[in-house]
């Protein structure tokens, strides 16, 4: 090869290698920023406004039986709750393994299969749960009805449970007699549970239907084992004119004993009968529609409530009130809700002083939204809502300055885009 | 309610944009100045007399055939501050020329050339207080800007012969400047980050005369001057700011006595201090001077073509300076020039090493390569 040619190609390649090296673009000079690049966006603005028109405390929940976790506890005279279990519907016949149906004349191990949150189990054990027959015709949402009817004749059945028998999935066993008695008189089985911690306090956390893995009542028709058990589904028949309500009463807590409320004027979250905060805001549009909120507090001065284990952990999130301005009732505006993705607060019931909320999300959605048609509002809840008695106390607007809930909201304005 | 309003107020006064991380990126962006590649490695100096270069309408009635021409110029650049440096590509394409002879004595063109290229992307962190007087967090202030200026020229010569060549342009100066500003923060928990994109669009006119006189076979000698009209920035429908396109003035001339070899040089005057009306910081724009030249010669055979080598110098004031000071670029071409397909085609290809400074602590070099392919159809 000629030393011409060898040379031609050499270039060629040298070229065609500069050419394409060069092709993908690296603008990034972000080396020598600190002297010559000056700052593009202003100094964040902080403000602290007292920009809080309402604070409430107000119901969570949108009635009985709508909580994801069924609460069993017993904690002397702070804390008792049972839980009920509808079954209105019990099968009259069954399958049996290579033959047509025939009349249930038998109940063999009947057991009651439930989904317990072993990590939040409180007491060591062990536990007697017992079960009565609450069937009655009274009121369906009357719980003295209710709690009247866990007494001695009613029992169905005892069972004592070691803390280590208490699985993710427990077989609660009853008393095959009282189930084929209703499946025979054609009555419903409507079972309540009540713990007794024998030498400590108890609480029980049971998965519920809002959670999707609802109490099962299982039992074997006939003693013959090739024939597969027989499982019933909760299922609640009444109010007959209302099937949100008695879908939500196909298993819920019934709560005994509470301990007491916080005392008026001051805010609640969490607690039993679960409440939750509902706050409305006066943000000025100045910011709203012309800066750009890049973080948002909210500041609020908790108050020790020493009344159920004070140190333990309780995670509060809030959330956005999508209730348009035609919802004036807090408490109904205040259970159309959305979350603001972000870290839940932990916070302790014993624990005084302030407390930040982050809500800057919130902003995203106010920014689109007119105050007209969307109030500035949040509610503040516990992430175990309904299943936990331990109760967050804040002071509210009632109380004096230094402590009122306030709004610390921080903002970069808009920077011009334009010519350099 | 005044406190915050006044808060606000102050906030937006003192916002600023413009992070460019370079030099040469100061203000509305570098210049890579309508030269071929042919006329780049000569410092410039032959530019007054390239058909392929946009200093002066004049030229192409050198072209002689109907012409393509594309060029891609990368530019690797290092930045040092101090201790701390930056390493850039930038991918161009700065000149697009297609010529078409009319007639005997008529030559059209039409061109475009990057005039003002501001792509750039710099992040700097900082420290904010974000809630209470302790609650610190780095902000990273990410900004982009993609899009140049380019000057789109439509030009006439006249050659009644090789003595003389008169030619005239009409420029339309468009383009667009796309910005994205972010701010990010680290926790997305508790902040959130902003991010902001907008549109600035350039759209201007301006007419140019270039005239070149060959009084003998060994020397000859070009005009040229631009005149610029108005040029008017618009973010969406709003004119954001206006200036005057710079006048520029450029007088060359050329030896060609030496067989087989031709020296030039160009002298040129750019009143960039007229686009200072369009800046909405401190950035200063300079007049400046822009003088070059080099040295063109028959290089060896090589695959049975003749080569032509290249060398040559420049200097130049470029548009925007630093802190106030002028941010001057020296450079240093070289190149080759090959004929393909039966003269048919030609490639061109040139390399610069380009030093800027602003006289202070602040260095830049760029590594510019120049790949030029002229077709003839």
């Amino acid at each position: 090869m000629k030393l011409s040619s060898l040379l031609l190609r050499s270039f060629a390649t040298a070229a065609l290698f500069l050419a394409v090296s060069s092709c993908s673009e690296n603008l990034d000079s972000s080396g020598v920023c600190a002297v010559l690049c000056p700052p593009v966006g202003g100094d964040v603005q902080n403000l602290t406004l007292d920009a809080v028109v309402l604070d409430t405390t107000v119901q969570s929940l949108s009635g009985l039986g709508t909580e994801p976790v069924l609460l069993l506890a017993s904690r002397g005279d702070t804390l008792e709750t049972r839980v009920v279990i509808r079954f209105d519907s019990l099968p009259a016949t069954f399958l049996p393994s290579g033959d047509t149906a025939r009349p249930i004349t038998s109940v063999d191990s009947a057991y009651i299969q439930l989904r317990i949150d072993t990590l939040n189990i409180k007491g060591g054990g062990p536990f007697t749960i017992e079960a009565y027959d609450v069937d009655t015709t009274a009121n369906d949402t009357s719980t003295a009805a209710i709690i009247a009817l866990f007494r001695p004749d009613r029992l169905i059945s005892s069972q004592l449970l070691a803390r280590a028998e208490l699985r993710d999935t427990t077989k609660y066993f009853i008393s095959n007699a009282a189930v084929l008695a209703k499946i025979q008189s054609g009555e419903r089985l409507r079972i309540g549970l009540r713990v007794i911690g024998l030498a400590s306090s108890s609480e029980i956390r049971i998965a519920s239907t809002e959670r999707g893995a609802p109490p099962v009542l299982i039992f074997r028709a006939t003693p013959d084992t090739v024939t597969r058990p027989l499982t019933v589904v909760p299922l609640s028949e009444t109010p007959a004119d209302d099937p949100i309500v008695a879908r939500a009463l196909t298993d819920y807590t019934v709560i005994v004993t509470a301990p007491p409320g916080a005392p008026p004027g001051v805010l609640a979250v969490g607690g039993l009968p679960p409440r939750r905060v509902y706050f409305r805001f006066n943000i000025p549009s100045s910011i709203i529609d012309s800066a750009t909120v890049v973080r948002a507090t909210l500041l609020l001065n908790q108050v020790s409530n020493p009344s159920i284990e004070p140190t333990d952990t309780v995670l509060i999130v809030p959330e956005l009130v999508l209730a348009g301005i035609a919802v004036t009732d807090p408490t109904k505006a205040a259970q159309i809700t959305a979350e603001l993705a972000g870290d839940p607060v932990k916070v302790r019931p014993g624990d005084s002083g302030l407390t930040n909320v982050e809500v800057a999300r919130a902003f995203n959605v106010w920014r689109s939204q007119k105050p007209d048609t969307l109030p500035r509002a949040i509610v503040l809840r516990a992430v175990t809502e309904g299943s936990s008695p331990l109760e967050i106390r804040f002071s509210s607007s009632e109380d004096v300055s230094a402590l009122r809930p306030r709004l610390r909201i921080s903002y970069t304005s808009q920077v011009p885009l334009r010519i350099p | 309610m005044r406190k915050l309003l006044t808060a606000i107020s102050i906030a937006l006064i003192s916002s600023r944009a413009g992070a460019q991380g370079a030099l040469s990126l100061q203000g509305l962006g570098y210049p890579p100045g309508g030269l071929s590649a042919r006329a780049e490695a000569t410092g410039g100096g032959v530019a007054g007399f390239d058909a392929l270069s946009l200093v002066s309408p004049a030229t192409i009635a050198r072209a002689g055939s109907a012409a393509l021409f594309l060029q891609y110029s990368p530019e690797f650049r290092r930045v040092t501050a101090g201790s701390s440096s930056a390493k850039t590509t930038t991918a161009r394409f700065p000149l697009i020329v297609g010529v078409l002879p009319m007639g005997q004595q008529w030559t059209g063109g039409l061109s475009s050339s990057t005039f003002l290229d501001r792509s750039s992307e710099t992040s700097l962190v900082r420290r904010q207080v974000v809630g209470s007087d302790i609650d610190t967090v780095d902000v990273t202030e990410r900004s982009r800007v993609l899009g140049a200026i380019n000057d789109v020229r439509l030009a006439l010569a006249w050659s009644g012969s090789p003595v003389f060549r008169v030619g005239v342009g009409a420029h339309v100066f468009a383009g667009s400047n796309r910005i994205t500003f972010s701010q990010l923060f680290p926790d997305s928990a508790a902040f959130i980050s902003t991010s902001q994109s907008g549109r600035i669009s350039f759209a201007g006119f301006a007419g140019s005369l270039g005239l070149e006189y060959h009084p003998s076979r060994a020397i000859g000698f070009a005009l040229a001057g631009r005149k610029g009209g108005t040029l008017k920035a618009q973010s969406g429908d709003t004119t954001v700011g206006s200036a005057r396109i710079p006048d520029h003035y450029s007088a060359s001339v050329i030896y060609e006595g030496i067989p087989g070899a031709s020296i030039s040089a160009r002298v040129a005057h750019d009143a960039w201090s007229s686009l200072g009306s369009l800046s909405s910081s401190n950035t200063v724009a300079f007049d400046g001077w822009d003088m070059g030249g080099g040295i063109e010669v028959s290089g060896p055979r090589i695959m049975q073509r003749l080569v032509t080598l290249r060398a040559g110098a420049r200097v130049r004031t470029l548009p925007f300076g630093f802190n106030g000071e002028k941010v001057t670029e020296t450079s240093f071409a070289a190149g080759i020039g090959a004929p393909l397909t039966r003269d048919r085609a030609s490639f061109d290809f040139s390399i610069q090493r380009a030093n800027r400074t602003a006289g202070g602590d602040v260095k830049e070099r760029g590594l510019i390569l120049s790949f030029g392919l002229r077709v003839s159809p």
